[in-house]
């Protein structure tokens, strides 16, 4: 298993390293090198400062004991005066360039990610592990990002300072360069212990952090203000929250005080290496094998050597591992697998035929870690939407008419049988070819922060979006541009600086995005659900005059409403129970009887 | 407590100061005095280094014995000592004053909060700002408590330094001093830029997150795949990208051409000031030691001249921000008693709305206008109408939220407004379209429909009532499971379980009158029809509002008024409206048309 992880975690960081490093070099090939080849010199110029101070102080120690001319002493202070610029000026251009070639490769391994995700089966959308490796997927973008650089920082910066500043040591007195293990070894030792053995306090406290702030966002939070407010229930919340809190702070306590101590226990090594260092130089002066500018200089870098190990060791490798996760996420998601059809040619406008189409939700997994039997959403459902029909589909919430509707869009291929689009499998189609001449109005249809015009436009990105042709869809749509400020081109969001609209008129906006896609089919999944009914009817006649041309799918809970369609399907549990039209349904004990008449009753005379 | 933390005043930096030394007097004050001790510790490490190097050179002359430089030799050890343990026993201290700040403070910003007049929490502006000023607000605090730390330690730091400095050459510390202002007037003035070209560049930041969110996002995912503008959109994005990064990357230069800038000036500086100081040690006027001591000193000068000091600067430009923020939150305005327990219920008989006029803050489009009516205690109401006709507002009204109407709304011949906030609690109970999901056990959703006594039998009842028995019988443990995913053996309930939770809630519920504002949109037919029939279950015996614009559920009411264009419209029961052949009619018609 510990072997296991191991190799896991090497191939996440090798692939993060495959994956990444061609895309910076191609982003911004010169500064990428040149970032490198800075920082080299940047982690040199550090070590050259400490030789340069030395030899100062040697010279002025000299030049005071009257053996050399000022003037060498002079010309030691001028070479320590260009390190000290030249590290001034390496420092600032190395950590600037990491953050251009940074900014630029961003941009392209941000776009293939987005469009890697238009790739994608929509169905991986509704697997929970799936989805959080398509979440993950930016930060753990950034993340990788972030690792490379640090990697490649550690052989750039690092380990040039820390070699050309043994090499120093070494030089001055070999013995010297035991300092360096000094420094290393128990910073390294430290690190370790902290990974094995803190890493998992944070978890304990985190559930009881999530109940505390809950308990605020109950207290005063937007949604829940209200009705705290009605029901007197602050005083109650308060109760918990504070006793979530005393909960809270005494894990938080327990858990701070025993890192602690151990890091304390660290410092107090580092204290010692420090005195021993100390102890070697001091020694080493005495017995002048070392000059006193010698001893002042490395003494004056020993916290520079500590600073340096600290971050590489705790900064740096610490980040590592607590990124590693979300750079897996970022990986997987690479890997994933997209729409495979191979035909771009649309099928063409005729019937939609589901043979025995059965599909199933990606299911998850038990407590015991054996994956669920898949629950059918939709069970072996045979169907012709023949060419020019307008097709409802009615049932209970949960009865699978969303999940069918979405088989029939193309959106979903199914798990078991077949769906064909004038008699093309489309299993076969690319997502292209599948979708063109296809509309839909989605339940949860979207609220682009965007323009009037661009809300609608938005659903046939190939087409002219020429003001004849979007005023024609607002009529259909019962959408006024001219009640907009700035009319078609009114931004439709407070956040940026535009206007707020209600459910309705968003839903509006929603249905004139459906009708202007160029279409031959087209699905509407309850699409009037916020706007009254006195408006309701009026889309519906004019949706009914729209789809006498064409072939349609309405779902809808408003049972009425389906007599429009040419002929009715009824679902239940994921099976399609009825089939007919209303007075054919209507005439027959079943669902749809059942259905309606729940309805009906309250408008009985 | 929270009275001496948090008011209506103007927060400056004097309050990072004052609320922590308020909360725990004694942690700040070691938190103070550590701080002070570790800004004069580098001086310290130059007088011991000096006296080190000096008595090494004087063992080797022979001058003096090998026992001399044990004094120093601790000094030394003490101080680097000190230098490396501090943090980690400040540590403590850190954590426990947050602890502090957490209970006193942070409770105290929260209570602000949930005082907040209503209509705050419906203008998108002001509670941005309040989420600004309620996100990790103790985090905010100390961080504003450290930074002035930071600063005065800055100060302290360079200024021990330079004493020594003066003591030896006394004009270089004055050439220090007189570059040294210029500088940091640069270094201010330089955040102060940076964060004006930096709210720029976050405008077209917001615009790209926000594609990124389109074409990421799992909730349009249907669209996104079934339009296909993933392209397009890219293009969008990554225009705004690109203009964002462009002024990032020209900010980011030029912030560290002047943080270099300023460090190179130090370090021509530095070296002035060594040159110097070669004269007198030639001239055996300052020891060897010393003099290393004092060019170490001036070089660590340059180190802080750069990152820290442009640090500490743009974290006062954001503390500043903070207080700005703090100081507008304050002083918004609260509702008197609005966290008040419920008071014991009031009998009335009548409730009046005379000449109602209303708009919401901010807007000049009348909600309600002339709106006149009156309801008696015990009969049932539906108020029905077209979105937007104000339907949902007049609850608003009713429960407090807003009473910036004109004209009088009366309960018993009483203006509503001179009633308490807890006396508006015991008499109105709302279950709205957007009915809170209490992440609690179930027993205590229910239970909170009534705060003032829990009954566990008849909040069983109203459980059974509302069909949810059946449910209970399923979770793991009963009315006492955990709902949501806030505890970890939480457990979901579907949208239509929570629906009946909170009607459950409402029956629970002992107050006079019952509203419903459009709980069952979101329901089917069947789930729907279950529901109204469960509501003659609430209406026996109280007086209830429903609004809906569903006409079929309007039937049961005893009064149906008709809300048009801010003004009751038409009222009567379903029989009178029908044959008034008016809004009534015509919406019944248009939903009945579906039916035959």
């Amino acid at each position: 298993m510990k072997r296991q992880n191991r190799t896991k975690k090497e191939r996440t960081m090798a692939g993060a390293f495959g994956r990444l490093l061609p895309v910076m070099l191609k982003a911004t090939p010169f500064l990428f090198m040149a970032s490198m080849v800075l920082s080299v010199l940047h982690g040199v110029s550090f070590g050259v400062e400490t030789m340069m101070q030395q030899r100062f102080f040697d010279r002025a120690v000299d030049a005071a004991g009257g053996k050399i001319g000022i003037g060498q002493a002079f010309l030691a202070l001028a070479f320590l005066g260009i390190a000290n610029v030249a590290c001034q000026v390496l420092n600032g251009v190395a950590n600037f360039l990491p953050d251009v070639v940074d900014g630029k490769a961003g941009a392209h391994l941000s776009m293939a990610i987005q469009r890697k995700i238009s790739r994608l089966d929509p169905a991986v959308f509704e697997d929970t592990e799936k989805l959080d490796d398509i979440n993950k997927a930016e930060q753990g973008k950034d993340n990788a990002f972030w690792y490379v650089t640090d990697v490649l920082t550690l052989l750039t910066f690092y380990i040039p300072y820390f070699a050309f500043m043994g090499w120093y040591l070494f030089s001055l007195k070999p013995i010297l360069v035991s300092a360096i293990v000094i420094i290393f070894l128990p910073t390294a030792l430290a690190q370790l212990i902290r990974a094995k053995a803190f890493s998992h306090l944070e978890d304990a406290s985190a559930p009881v952090r999530r109940e505390y702030e809950y308990y605020e966002t109950c207290m005063a939070g937007r949604e829940y203000f209200k009705e705290t407010r009605i029901l007197g229930s602050f005083l109650y919340f308060k109760r918990l929250y504070q006793e979530t809190l005393v909960c809270l702070q005494r894990l938080k306590f327990k858990a701070t005080m025993k890192s602690n101590l151990f890091e304390l226990s660290m410092r107090a090594i580092t204290v010692a290496g420090y005195c021993t260092i100390l102890w070697m130089l001091y020694d080493a002066l005495l017995k002048q094998e070392v000059t006193v500018g010698a001893f002042a200089a490395v003494f004056n870098s020993i916290g520079m050597l500590y600073a340096l190990m600290e971050e590489i060791i705790c900064r740096h490798i610490g980040e590592m591992t607590a990124n590693a996760g979300s750079i897996r996420n970022y990986l997987n998601f690479l890997a994933m697998e997209e729409r495979t059809g191979q035909r771009p040619d649309a099928p063409g406008w005729g019937d939609v035929v589901l043979e025995n189409v059965s599909f199933s939700y990606p299911a998850g997994k038990k407590d015991d870690g054996t994956p669920q039997p898949p629950h059918y959403a939709v069970k072996n459902v045979s169907l012709t939407l023949r060419k020019g029909e307008t097709l409802a589909v009615v049932g209970e919430n949960g009865s699978g008419k969303s999940t069918l509707i979405r088989l029939i869009a193309g959106l979903y291929l199914p798990k078991e049988g077949t769906v064909r689009k004038n008699g093309v499998d489309t299993r076969q189609l690319t997502m292209d070819a599948l979708t063109c001449q296809t509309s839909a109005v989605f339940q949860k249809f979207q609220r682009y922060q965007m323009t009037l015009a661009e809300n609608i436009v938005i659903s046939d990105p190939g087409a002219e979006s020429g003001k004849t042709r979007l005023d024609s869809v607002c009529a259909m749509a019962g959408t006024e541009p001219g009640a907009f400020p700035q009319s078609y081109d009114t931004m439709l969001s407070r956040e940026f600086e535009g206007i707020d609209l209600s459910g309705g008129q968003w839903q509006r906006v929603a249905i004139a995005r459906g009708f202007f896609r160029g279409h031959d089919l087209i699905i509407l999944d309850e699409p009037t659900a916020a706007i009254d009914p006195y408006e309701e009817t009026l889309i519906y006649n004019r949706f009914a005059e729209i789809a006498r041309e064409k072939s349609a799918v309405i779902v809808t809970h408003r049972l009425g409403s389906v007599k429009l369609a040419d002929r009715i399907l009824v679902m239940k549990d994921g099976e399609a129970v009825q089939i007919g039209t209303h007075d054919e349904l209507i005439a027959q004990e079943g669902e749809y009887k059942r259905l309606y008449e729940a309805q009906e009753q309250w408008y009985k005379s | 407590m929270k009275e001496l933390l948090i008011n209506h005043k103007k927060y400056g930096f004097g309050d990072f100061l004052r609320i922590p030394f308020t909360v725990c007097p004694v942690y700040a004050g070691i938190k103070t005095l550590n701080q002070i001790l570790v800004s004069v510790l580098p001086s310290l490490q130059v007088l011991a280094t000096a006296a080190f190097i000096d008595t090494a050179l004087d063992i080797f002359a022979g001058k003096a014995g090998q026992s001399a430089i044990t004094a120093p030799l601790l000094c030394l050890i003490a101080i680097v000592a000190y230098n490396n343990l501090n943090w980690q026993l400040m540590s403590y201290i850190n954590l426990k004053m947050a602890m502090r700040l957490e209970f006193a403070y942070r409770t105290g910003i929260v209570e602000k909060r949930a005082a907040l007049e209503y209509r705050h929490v419906e203008d998108n502006d002001t509670w941005e700002l309040v989420n600004r000023v309620c996100g990790d607000p103790v985090g905010k605090l100390t961080g504003g408590f450290d930074n002035i730390l930071g600063a005065a330690n800055i100060v302290l730091r360079v200024g021990s330094l330079l004493v020594i400095l003066m003591a030896q050459v006394w004009w270089a510390g004055l050439a220090i001093v007189a570059i040294s202002i210029p500088l940091f007037r640069l270094a201010i003035k330089g955040g102060q830029q940076i964060y004006e070209e930096n709210k720029e560049a976050e405008k077209h930041r917001r615009r790209a997150d926000y594609l990124k969110s389109v074409l990421q996002g799992r909730e349009n995912v249907e669209e996104r795949t079934l339009f296909g503008y993933t392209e397009k959109v890219n293009r969008q994005w990554l225009k705004k990208y690109e203009a964002a990064r462009k002024i990032s990357v020209g900010v980011t230069a030029r912030y560290f051409v002047r943080l270099k800038g300023s460090s190179l000036i130090t370090v021509l500086l530095s070296l002035l000031i060594i040159s110097v100081l070669l004269f007198p040690l030639t001239k055996g006027l300052i020891t060897p030691g010393m003099f290393m001591g004092l060019i170490t000193s001036t070089l660590n000068l340059i180190q802080m001249m750069s990152w820290e000091l442009s640090d500490t600067m743009n974290k006062i430009a954001q503390n500043l921000e903070y207080c700005k923020d703090l100081t507008a939150f304050c002083a918004l305005s609260e509702t008197p008693g609005a966290l008040d327990l419920p008071g014991a219920g009031i009998p009335f008989e009548s409730l009046e709305f005379r000449q109602v006029s209303f708009r919401y803050p901010g807007t000049d489009k009348d909600i309600l206008k002339d709106f006149n009516l009156r309801l008696e205690c015990g009969r049932h109401y539906a108020f029905v109408g077209v979105n937007g006709a104000g339907k949902t507002t007049l609850t608003k009204l009713l429960t407090g939220l807003y009473d910036n109407y004109e004209g009088e709304i009366l309960l018993d011949g009483r203006e509503l407004r001179t009633f308490r906030q807890a006396d508006l609690k015991a008499l109105f109970s709302v279950v709205y379209q957007d009915f809170a999901r209490y992440q609690i056990s179930l027993d205590d959703n229910i239970a909170l429909g009534n705060v003032l006594r829990k009954d566990p039998a008849k909040i069983r009842e109203a459980a059974e009532a509302m069909g949810l028995g059946q449910t209970i019988a399923g979770l793991p443990r009963g009315m006492e499971t955990p709902l949501g995913k806030i505890k970890e053996q939480g457990v979901d309930l579907s949208g239509g379980q929570w629906q009946r939770l909170a009607i459950a809630r409402a029956l629970y519920n002992p107050a006079a009158v019952q509203i419903l504002d459009e709980p069952t949109a979101a329901l089917d037919p069947v789930a729907e029809s279950g529901i109204y029939e469960m509501f003659g279950k609430i209406i026996a015996g109280k007086s209830t509002i429903f609004i809906t614009h569903r006409l079929g559920a309007a039937r049961l009411a005893d009064e149906i008024i008709v809300v048009d264009g801010g003004k009751v419209a038409e009222k009567g029961n379903h029989e009178e409206l029908l044959s008034q052949k008016g809004i009534y009619a015509s919406m019944y018609e248009a939903q009945r048309s579906w039916y035959q």
